[in-house]
């Protein structure tokens, strides 16, 4: 190993030979794909960007000349549903929206304390092996189609709500919200559990060596420490549940009604998502009917557009409260 | 005061144009590198005031210093103390830090390379790096040492193999690979895979080779082979290396510049660094005093 | 709170935290397992020859010379029963009977005025044969048996008459006979109640059995085959030997449903043999076999899935979902290539983002409506397309549905591919862009690959966005891009809910469905070996 073998290296360049700066007609095709080049990647990626002015657009454009035409006020807080009515025609969704609102509710209130212990389950009290063969099967829940689950709820569960619960109908508002929580279950418990598990160890160990047990630690420091964290994956697992169309469809019912008395699951309702599904069918393009429902449309979308800023607003909160930890 | 680890402080015995006459010079307060003797070593790096700022942190401040043809420069000092800073700015490799601000110029090769209209493509062939930790493609041997010539454009087989062949060489690791060029890089050993960094490094025919810490993730005798081979590149390449070994330094090197807290201190003949620095700063560092 | 309580609380607590794990767990085995039970009916059952009949007719399966030697085999032991209910019919249907006379009597009176007869003999013998004629009408509709009896005995004395012989008219008198024979072992009062119960009878075998073989093919598939299941033509079977009838067990109670035993009803005819002969013989008359129908999945089905296969579905499920990611891959992967760059995140990225979250958040059946009045009603004319839905128009909807996913899981690949192989290509002079596609690319392909995966089992399970853009439940095989298809979920859907006809093949329902949920969990079982594969390679890194 000696300085002598340059012959064998096959010489670098003596000196620079290459030119440092290029102008612009020295190096067209350079300079051409790097600004033309940087210029399309942007194009192309502003479609996402496109696309949702696109969808906002279009259900505006669809949905203004009814909303132009009958009364916003009635269309909000009317229970009136009669779309297809020969005189007068009314275009009511409070109880659409009131079905969508009250499944949503009802799923909740399985899914968000089952998906909060879920969470504590595998971030704290099962290992690491098993917690890593558990999250996949609790994914494979969340793939599964929706449809299939409406078959379920369809074919199975209905029937055995008839025979075994004495329900009128076993399409009901109770067979959506229980599916509907199974769907929200995934999501509610993969966000709780990452945000539980960031709050770190050290926060459990200051705990446990103050002697307090595990319940305690985990109500009164850590379920604290991750709250937003935790109030963003009920909010997505809401806004996956108030946006889920097939499952309502077949599950629900779909009587256009608010249950009288409101605690009773028992009976059948209708969400907006399965109104737009099942209305659509059957309407004229460019009737009144048909931009009722794209109104419609247009509400959901506004709602489920303000339950992401608001899991948004929790999430980056989440975030700052672990940078400071 | 140094210790020797077997290998005698460079006194650049037998090379052409060497600088023993600068072991006399005394250098003066100012950090301005000696010059008057180099006059058969042209620049091939200046800078000029040249600063590198991290948002508002400062990196490195108001740097002067040359960097000669064919010249094994080391710099030393301190963790922190912003060498790798401004060796990664020479072939701009920090570009990919957001939010990083320059004054004063780097020139390469008379060229300010932080100018708008450089040509970044052929700054880095012409400018090679190997860095700290080796970090070889997942790819198979040749194809690693292949990268930069394809770059270059040079496809046809024949040329590639040849250029392969001579860039392992010229990395004392022919010998080691030439059975099995399409072996991932990834089994290769720490030292393999740095000296196979080096050899894509080569591969590219640079005129600058700026090793950021090569051996600091090698075992002595990786790095003895490594220190090695820098020998054998001293008389072909201007090679900057930076170093927080002491003993490498003064091995290998023929200038040294002591860094500290983002400031050139000292930067002289490596045996007037060691033997008799100029500053006291300098002089704590090399005796251990501190850093 | 005592030491004690608390440690009970806490032990319980520990325990109830399991409890919605195991919860997850059973509610999946609870929904997954009896469709999957009963959607392997439909690829593994017990066929019968009519399904191999029905498969080689409809459908062009199977080896025809076997088949036919089958069918053959199976109409022989069959042909007992047959003859059973024919010779029963006979003494019972009096309608029948009377109508034959009436032919007889008029065949014979065309026959007298072309012989050229002299009007003498010719009202003569018209009389005598309407006599003959009355007295038989008389003698069918009678329930007495001994004036039946004396009826037929009276016609039958002509039967040796002379003047008969050679004519139509000879036929009256075995059509006397075999009634006389027929009638000696019916209850004639039970008569119109056994003619009743006759022709369920008769429809059920007829369902059983399929059409006999002299009989016209019906216009339907659905009817012109016996039971092709075993498991069919066990519940058959059942309704042949019990009939269910409502009784009222205590009076004033409601009536209860029984199930009554209809040998038992035609205990007292010759009839009662058959439902013996069919219980034990079933097995011969329909020769059941195991049958692995393996083109469940590649044959189209007959209207209503009543027979046959997914085929269609599945191809549109495909064809669909292949589609969709054509468009959603390449956008997806070069957005995020983009958002990955970009070293500084100014306002045009933050934008970008909030609206690829917006995206991410709108509702399935949102999509759908936008992609009718964007794709189908403005894009596709634009391009001189008709407005209508279609494959196209599905695709382009679901894309843009799966566009978030597609962004974020390659964003996340590509963000773990380590910087150090970024800095050394570009440190040797390689642009963004090749360092990108030649050093990047390649290392974040297997986690690109899984977004691909998830995103395509999220495509193939949607419905409510191609409800209005591309899919339909009936409808041919599409031949271009610019038709609507059938497909998997929609297809589930309709058969769950509006399709009628669906209830009597639970079988094809379950199917399709367990079809759709078998084909995304192989999806995702996939993305996750691949994922656990790249894991174990970064980590030993």
């Amino acid at each position: 190993m000696n300085g002598h073998r340059s012959e064998q290296i096959g010489a670098p360049a003596t000196g620079f030979q290459q030119p440092l700066v290029l102008t612009y007609g020295q190096d067209v095709k350079g300079y051409l794909f790097k600004h033309v080049g940087r210029l399309a990647l942007l194009a192309l990626t502003c479609t996402s960007v496109m696309a949702v002015l696109l969808i906002f657009l279009f259900v505006i454009l669809e949905a203004l000349p009814f909303l132009g035409k009958f009364s916003i006020v009635e269309f909000l807080t009317s229970t009136a549903w009669y779309p297809q009515a020969h005189q007068k025609p009314e275009f009511g969704a409070l109880a659409l929206v009131a079905g969508s609102v009250y499944v949503t509710a009802a799923s909740l209130f399985f899914s968000a304390p089952i998906g909060v212990l879920a969470a504590i389950f595998l971030s704290d009290i099962v290992s690491f092996e098993v917690r890593n063969v558990v999250k996949p099967v609790i994914e494979v829940l969340a793939a599964i189609p929706s449809v299939a689950y409406g078959f379920f709820a369809v074919l199975v569960l209905a029937p055995w709500m008839q025979k075994h619960l004495g329900f009128a109908t076993g399409t009901n508002a109770l067979n959506a919200a229980l599916l509907l929580s199974i769907m929200a279950l995934p999501t509610i418990i993969s966000v709780a559990e990452d945000s539980i598990s960031a709050t770190g160890r050290e926060l459990r160990e200051a705990s446990y060596a103050l002697g307090a047990t595990r319940v305690e630690t985990m109500f009164k420091v850590v379920i604290p420490a991750a709250h937003s964290g935790i109030i963003a994956g009920v909010v997505l697992g809401m806004m996956r549940a108030i946006g889920e169309t097939m499952v309502v469809w077949m599950a629900s019912g779909n009587a256009s009604q608010i249950p009288h008395p409101w605690w009773d699951l028992s009976q059948s309702v209708r969400t907006m998502t399965a109104t737009i599904a099942g209305d659509m069918g059957e309407t004229e393009k460019g009737s009144d009917h048909y931009r009722a429902l794209f109104a419609i449309g247009l509400l959901l979308l506004v709602m489920t557009f303000l339950l992401n800023i608001m899991s948004e607003y929790f999430l980056t909160r989440a975030k700052k409260s672990l940078g400071r930890s | 005061m140094l210790s020797s680890t077997g290998r005698a402080l460079k006194d650049s015995d037998g090379k052409p144009g060497s600088i023993q006459g600068s072991k006399e010079e005394r250098v003066s307060g100012s950090i301005m590198a000696t010059r008057s003797t180099e006059k058969h070593h042209s620049s091939v790096i200046k800078a000029e005031h040249f600063s590198f700022y991290y948002g508002s942190k400062m990196g490195v401040k108001d740097i002067t210093m040359e960097i000669y043809a064919r010249t094994v420069t080391a710099i030393i000092g301190p963790s922190g103390c912003g060498k790798s800073t401004f060796l990664r700015s020479i072939n701009r490799i920090n570009d990919l830090i957001p939010n990083t601000r320059v004054e004063g110029r780097m020139l390469v090769n008379g060229q300010d390379v932080y100018d708008k209209r450089v040509h970044l493509v052929n700054l880095r062939q012409q400018v090679g790096m190997v860095f700290q930790k080796p970090n070889p493609f997942p790819k198979s041997v040749f194809d690693n040492t292949a990268y930069g010539p394809r770059l270059q454009g040079i496809n046809r087989r024949g040329d590639l193999q040849r250029i392969v062949e001579e860039s392992l060489r010229a990395a004392a690791l022919w010998d080691e690979v030439k059975d099995d060029l399409k072996k991932s890089a990834l089994a290769l050993s720490g030292g393999q895979q740095q000296r196979l960094c080096i050899a894509r490094a080569l591969a590219t025919k640079p005129n600058v080779l700026l090793m950021d810490e090569p051996c600091s993730a090698l075992d002595p005798i990786a790095t003895g082979k490594i220190e090695d081979l820098i020998d054998a590149l001293r008389n072909d390449y201007t090679i900057v290396i930076v170093t927080h070994n002491m003993q490498q330094a003064a091995r290998v090197s023929e200038r040294t510049a002591f860094f500290c807290l983002g400031e050139l201190i000292e930067y002289d003949s490596t045996v007037k660094i060691f033997r008799n620095p100029g500053k006291k700063q300098t002089e704590d560092y090399v005796t251990g005093r501190f850093g | 709170m005592k030491v004690i309580r608390r440690t009970i609380l806490d032990k319980a607590f520990t325990a109830i935290t399991a409890l919605p794990v195991v919860l997850l767990v059973a509610a999946l085995l609870v929904i997954l397992t009896p469709m999957l039970w009963r959607g392997a009916g439909a690829v593994l059952f017990e066929g019968t020859v009519e399904w191999r009949k029905m498969q080689l007719a409809e459908f062009g399966h199977g080896d025809e010379a076997g088949i036919r030697a089958e069918a053959d085999q199976a109409q022989a032991a069959r042909a007992a029963v047959y003859e059973m209910i024919d010779k029963f019919k006979s003494g019972v249907d009096a309608e029948q009977l009377t109508d034959r006379a009436k032919e007889i009597y008029r065949g014979f009176g065309k026959e007298l005025q072309r012989k050229d007869v002299p009007r003498e003999q010719y009202t003569m013998l018209r009389s005598l044969s309407r006599e003959i004629r009355d007295k038989l009408e008389t003698a069918f509709s009678s329930s007495d048996i001994g004036q039946m009896r004396e009826l037929t005995n009276d016609v039958l004395q002509y039967e040796t008459d002379d003047r008969f012989k050679g004519t139509i008219a000879r036929e009256f008198f075995p059509l006397a006979r075999k009634y006389q024979e027929a009638a000696a072992t019916v209850n004639l009062n039970k008569r119109s109640e056994y003619a009743r119960d006759l022709a369920e009878l008769e429809q059920i075998i007829r369902d059983i059995f399929g059409p006999r073989p002299m009989e016209e093919s019906p216009a339907l598939a659905q009817f012109r085959y016996g039971a092709t299941r075993w498991d069919q033509a066990q519940d058959l079977l059942f309704r042949l030997l019990w009939k269910e009838e409502w009784v009222e067990k205590q009076p004033g109670q409601p009536l209860v449903k029984i199930a009554a035993s209809r040998k038992e009803q035609f205990a007292e005819t010759e009839l009662k043999g058959m439902f013996d002969l069919v219980e034990n013989n079933l097995g011969r008359m329909l020769n059941p076999k195991w049958t692995f129908y393996w083109r469940y999945f590649t044959d189209d089905s007959t209207p209503g899935h009543y027979f046959g296969g997914i085929g269609p579905e599945i191809l549109g499920t495909l064809i669909l979902t292949i589609l969709s990611m054509a468009f959603v891959v390449p956008l997806g992967l070069i957005s995020a290539a983009y958002l990955t760059e970009r070293t500084h995140e100014g306002p045009v990225i933050r934008i970008i983002r909030m609206c690829i979250n917006t995206l991410a958040g709108v509702p399935s059946i949102v999509f759908g409506l936008f992609g009718m009045a964007f794709f189908v009603l403005f894009f596709l004319p634009l391009f001189g397309a008709p407005s209508k839905p279609c494959i196209l128009a599905g695709s382009l909807t679901l894309a843009v549905l799966t566009l978030p996913v597609m962004i974020r899981s390659s964003e996340e690949a590509i963000r773990t591919v380590p910087q150090t192989y970024k800095e050394a290509s570009l440190a040797l002079g390689a642009s963004k862009f090749r360092t990108f596609v030649t050093v990047t690319l390649p290392v974040a392909l297997p986690g690109i690959l899984t977004g691909v995966i998830l995103s395509l089992s999220r495509v193939a399970g949607e419905t409510a966005p191609i409800l209005f853009t591309a899919g339909i439940a009936v409808g041919p095989v599409p031949k271009s891009l610019l038709q609507t298809t059938r497909t998997l979920s929609y297809g589930s859907w309709d058969m769950a809910v509006a399709d009628k006809l669906a209830a009597l093949v639970p079988h094809n329902q379950y199917g399709m469905v367990v079809t759709l949920v078998l084909l995304i969990l192989c999806l995702n079982a996939l993305a996750i070996v691949i994922r656990s594969r790249v894991l174990k390679r970064l980590k030993g890194h």
